[in-house]
């Protein structure tokens, strides 16, 4: 079979086209962007600690220094964590609007955080799990279980996994899974303490081992991800013309669904459900890009860690001494961010 | 029981969650004829009175251990964790006793409604202005439990002794025999184990600690005056640091991010024994926990965190903190 490429035409029409030197500029300013942040985010947080021992912490570590530990220690691994589950999430998200072609998509309505819960607290009761090294594990399993099963669900009858099926689906499973998550929880105060943690979604307490645990499924998930974004081109143009310029519809489907569930399992893993970014983020990018998905899902990569590690800076400056989950400062500045975009602009149809 | 350390972060996702206190107050509810009239001045400074004496009462868990050391055996229980696990039921007798609920912010309203209960006894905690298990952020379930009967009990705050000798107080207008020489000879002990906290405690000059509670994404150091064994304690002449920057939602805390973990450099911390393996291991998962000295040092005592309803269980309580703050190094920081 002859791979065709979808006709340029479509792309070179729509509303908000820029031209490649322009979405090339600006890709390089959203890296300057993203290294400014993670600047921010080694150098500020709710203990104070000048720039000579940020210096010192890299240059001449002393592990005694409380502040040299907070930076390496405590400051890298969640900067890092950020960025790449970050990254996960806004391109998940991006992926996801364009395989259903639905733009309320994101990792939610494919019940991968219903899922990561599911199996994070069956972890913990059942097998006895109990720091987040072991659940880690247990988060990723369920969020590649619930998307299997959601697919799977979905790809019942001729036509395959169309939008609505999955958007069914995907609801169906999300109910069922929080229901067990609530009958287990119920019954252990334990648990309900580490899932408040796990429904709230933050980057604190999250160090290097569990970067490094995330770390290869989040990294080979991008490069997948990033890769998929012609056959997104194909399908945003129906699925009927896909077919028609030659794409294999379901095999695509399903490369982008499995890289949808490791990458936000992973994620997930790492940081918890974080809302917001992977629904808003692939909007904006397309306000920015249009509707070229190798150019959406590119500025996604980028924007979800800047804006991520933007609301865990203000998450932890906010409370000093204490904290603000990211999770809870994503809801409060999300919200508004997100009506404030449907007012102002039309969301694109897909 | 750990709802303490629950409601910080449950609060801000239940702002909207009004609450309101729906006592009935100085309700005569239905007319058991047994018994004279009944009156108890509760946590709330409401005084409650019925025309006979209450005889089924459901209480909460740790209520229940107070009223059963004076022989008062209630009808229903509700705790806030498993009933096996609860420092306050160990060893009690719990055959015929209903239970309600093993988790806090339910209780079951059914099972509740059918044992007609004319009294429902839970210590009143101030600062929240509700008894406990009817705090702002139970389920709606559990509130409408409250309006079943009356609500007593004695108010949590400055002192475990005030406590419990409102529950003394309570158990007796129930209609305790407070004459029983094991209730006597209990007292006593309590008594020699305070001398025997104060002498270890002049004896240990110089001595700090901070009461703290690990969890993943903060670490919680309480307030000494709002844990009223803390409160007690120090009017025993032990130094607890006082946090100076409590939540103002939930002042029963400071809440410290890990990075400012040794913002306060006790010789020992008192560490909350409610889950305390699951603490003590999300602590050491904690790169800046061994910032603090005394947990570099391993100078880590057990807190009893607001569950001791019982004399019995507070001398037993206070040896084992003698014993520990007797080992103590006053000169570690």
């Amino acid at each position: 079979m002859t791979l065709i490429q979808p006709s340029p035409v479509a792309v070179e029409t729509a509303p908000q086209h820029r031209s490649r030197a322009v979405l090339a500029t600006g890709f390089v300013l959203l890296l300057g962007l993203l290294a400014a942040v993670c600047f921010f985010s080694i150098t500020l947080g709710s203990r104070g600690v000048g720039i000579p021992t940020i210096w010192k912490a890299f240059t001449d570590y002393d592990p005694s220094s409380a502040s040299q530990t907070v930076i390496r220690e405590l400051r890298v691994p969640r900067t890092l964590i950020g960025i790449f589950a970050g990254a996960a999430l806004g391109i998940s998200g991006a992926i996801l609007q364009g395989v259903t072609r639905n733009p309320l998509a994101d990792p939610g309505i494919m019940g991968i955080n219903a899922g990561a819960a599911a199996f994070i607290v069956f972890g913990i009761m059942v097998l006895g799990a109990q720091d987040v090294s072991t659940y880690v594990w247990f988060a990723f399993a369920g969020a590649g279980v619930a998307t299997v099963t959601v697919y799977g669900i979905a790809s019942f009858g001729r036509e395959g996994a169309t939008p609505v099926k999955l958007a069914l689906a995907g609801a169906a499973v999300t109910a069922i899974l929080t229901s067990i998550t609530s009958a287990i929880v119920m019954t252990n105060v334990e648990a309900l303490n580490q899932l408040r943690f796990w429904q709230v979604g933050s980057l604190a307490g999250r160090y290097f081992p569990v970067f490094w645990q995330t770390v290869p499924f989040l990294a080979i998930g991008l490069v997948v991800a990033l890769g998929t974004g012609r056959a997104l081109n194909g399908l945003a143009l129906g699925e009927d013309l896909a077919l028609a310029l030659g794409q294999r519809v379901r095999l695509t489907r399903v490369v982008m669904f499995v890289t949808v569930a490791v990458l936000c399992g992973a994620a997930t893993a790492a940081c918890g459900p974080i809302v917001f970014v992977g629904l808003i983020v692939p909007h904006i990018a397309r306000m920015i890009c249009g509707p070229d998905y190798r150019w959406i899902l590119s500025y996604s990569l980028l924007l979800t860690p800047i804006l991520l590690l933007a609301a865990d800076i203000v998450g932890r400056l906010a409370v000093a001494p204490g904290e603000l989950q990211v999770g809870v400062v994503l809801g409060v500045l999300g919200a508004p961010a997100f009506i404030l975009l449907v007012r102002y602009r039309n969301l694109a149809e897909l | 029981m750990k709802r303490l350390l629950l409601l910080p972060v449950a609060g801000l996702l239940l702002a909207a969650c009004g609450f309101s206190t729906s006592t009935d107050n100085a309700s005569s509810d239905d007319g058991a004829s047994e018994g004279g009239p009944w009156s108890y001045a509760s946590g709330d400074g409401k005084t409650y009175t019925a025309d006979s004496t209450p005889q089924r009462i459901i209480a909460q868990g740790e209520a229940a251990a107070a009223l059963m050391s004076y022989g008062i055996k209630p009808v229903a229980i509700y705790s806030n964790d498993p009933v096996k696990t609860n420092k306050s039921l160990k060893g009690l007798d719990l055959s015929g006793i209903e239970i309600l609920s093993e988790t806090f912010g339910e209780i079951d309203g059914e099972k509740a409604a059918e044992l007609r209960p004319d009294l429902i006894v839970s210590s009143y905690w101030p600062l929240e202005k509700a008894y406990g298990g009817f705090e702002s952020g139970v389920k709606a379930e559990a509130k409408k439990v409250a309006k079943l009967a009356p609500v007593v009990g004695p108010a949590e705050g400055d002192s475990v002794v005030e406590k419990l000798e409102g529950y003394e107080e309570l158990a007796v207008s129930l209609g305790a025999d407070v004459s029983d020489p094991k209730i006597a000879a209990s007292k006593k002990t309590f008594d020699e184990a305070v001398d025997r906290f104060e002498t270890t405690v002049a004896g240990q000059k110089g001595l700090t600690t901070l009461a703290v509670s690990p969890a993943d994404d903060l670490l919680y150091v309480a307030v000494p005056g709002e844990a009223s064994e803390l409160s007690d304690f120090q009017r025993w002449g032990l130094d607890i640091i006082d946090p100076d920057s409590p939540d103002p939602g939930f002042p029963y805390w400071e809440n410290l991010s890990w990075e400012n973990a040794d913002k306060y450099q006790p010789d020992v911390i008192l560490m909350d024994d409610r889950n305390a393996e699951t603490s003590m291991k999300i602590a050491a998962g904690q790169p800046t926990w061994t910032s603090i000295k005394a947990a570099e040092a391993d100078a880590i005592v057990m807190w009893p965190a607001y569950w001791i309803h019982t004399y019995s269980d507070y001398a037993e309580q206070l040896d084992l903190l003698s014993d520990a703050l007797a080992k103590a190094d006053p000169d570690l920081t």
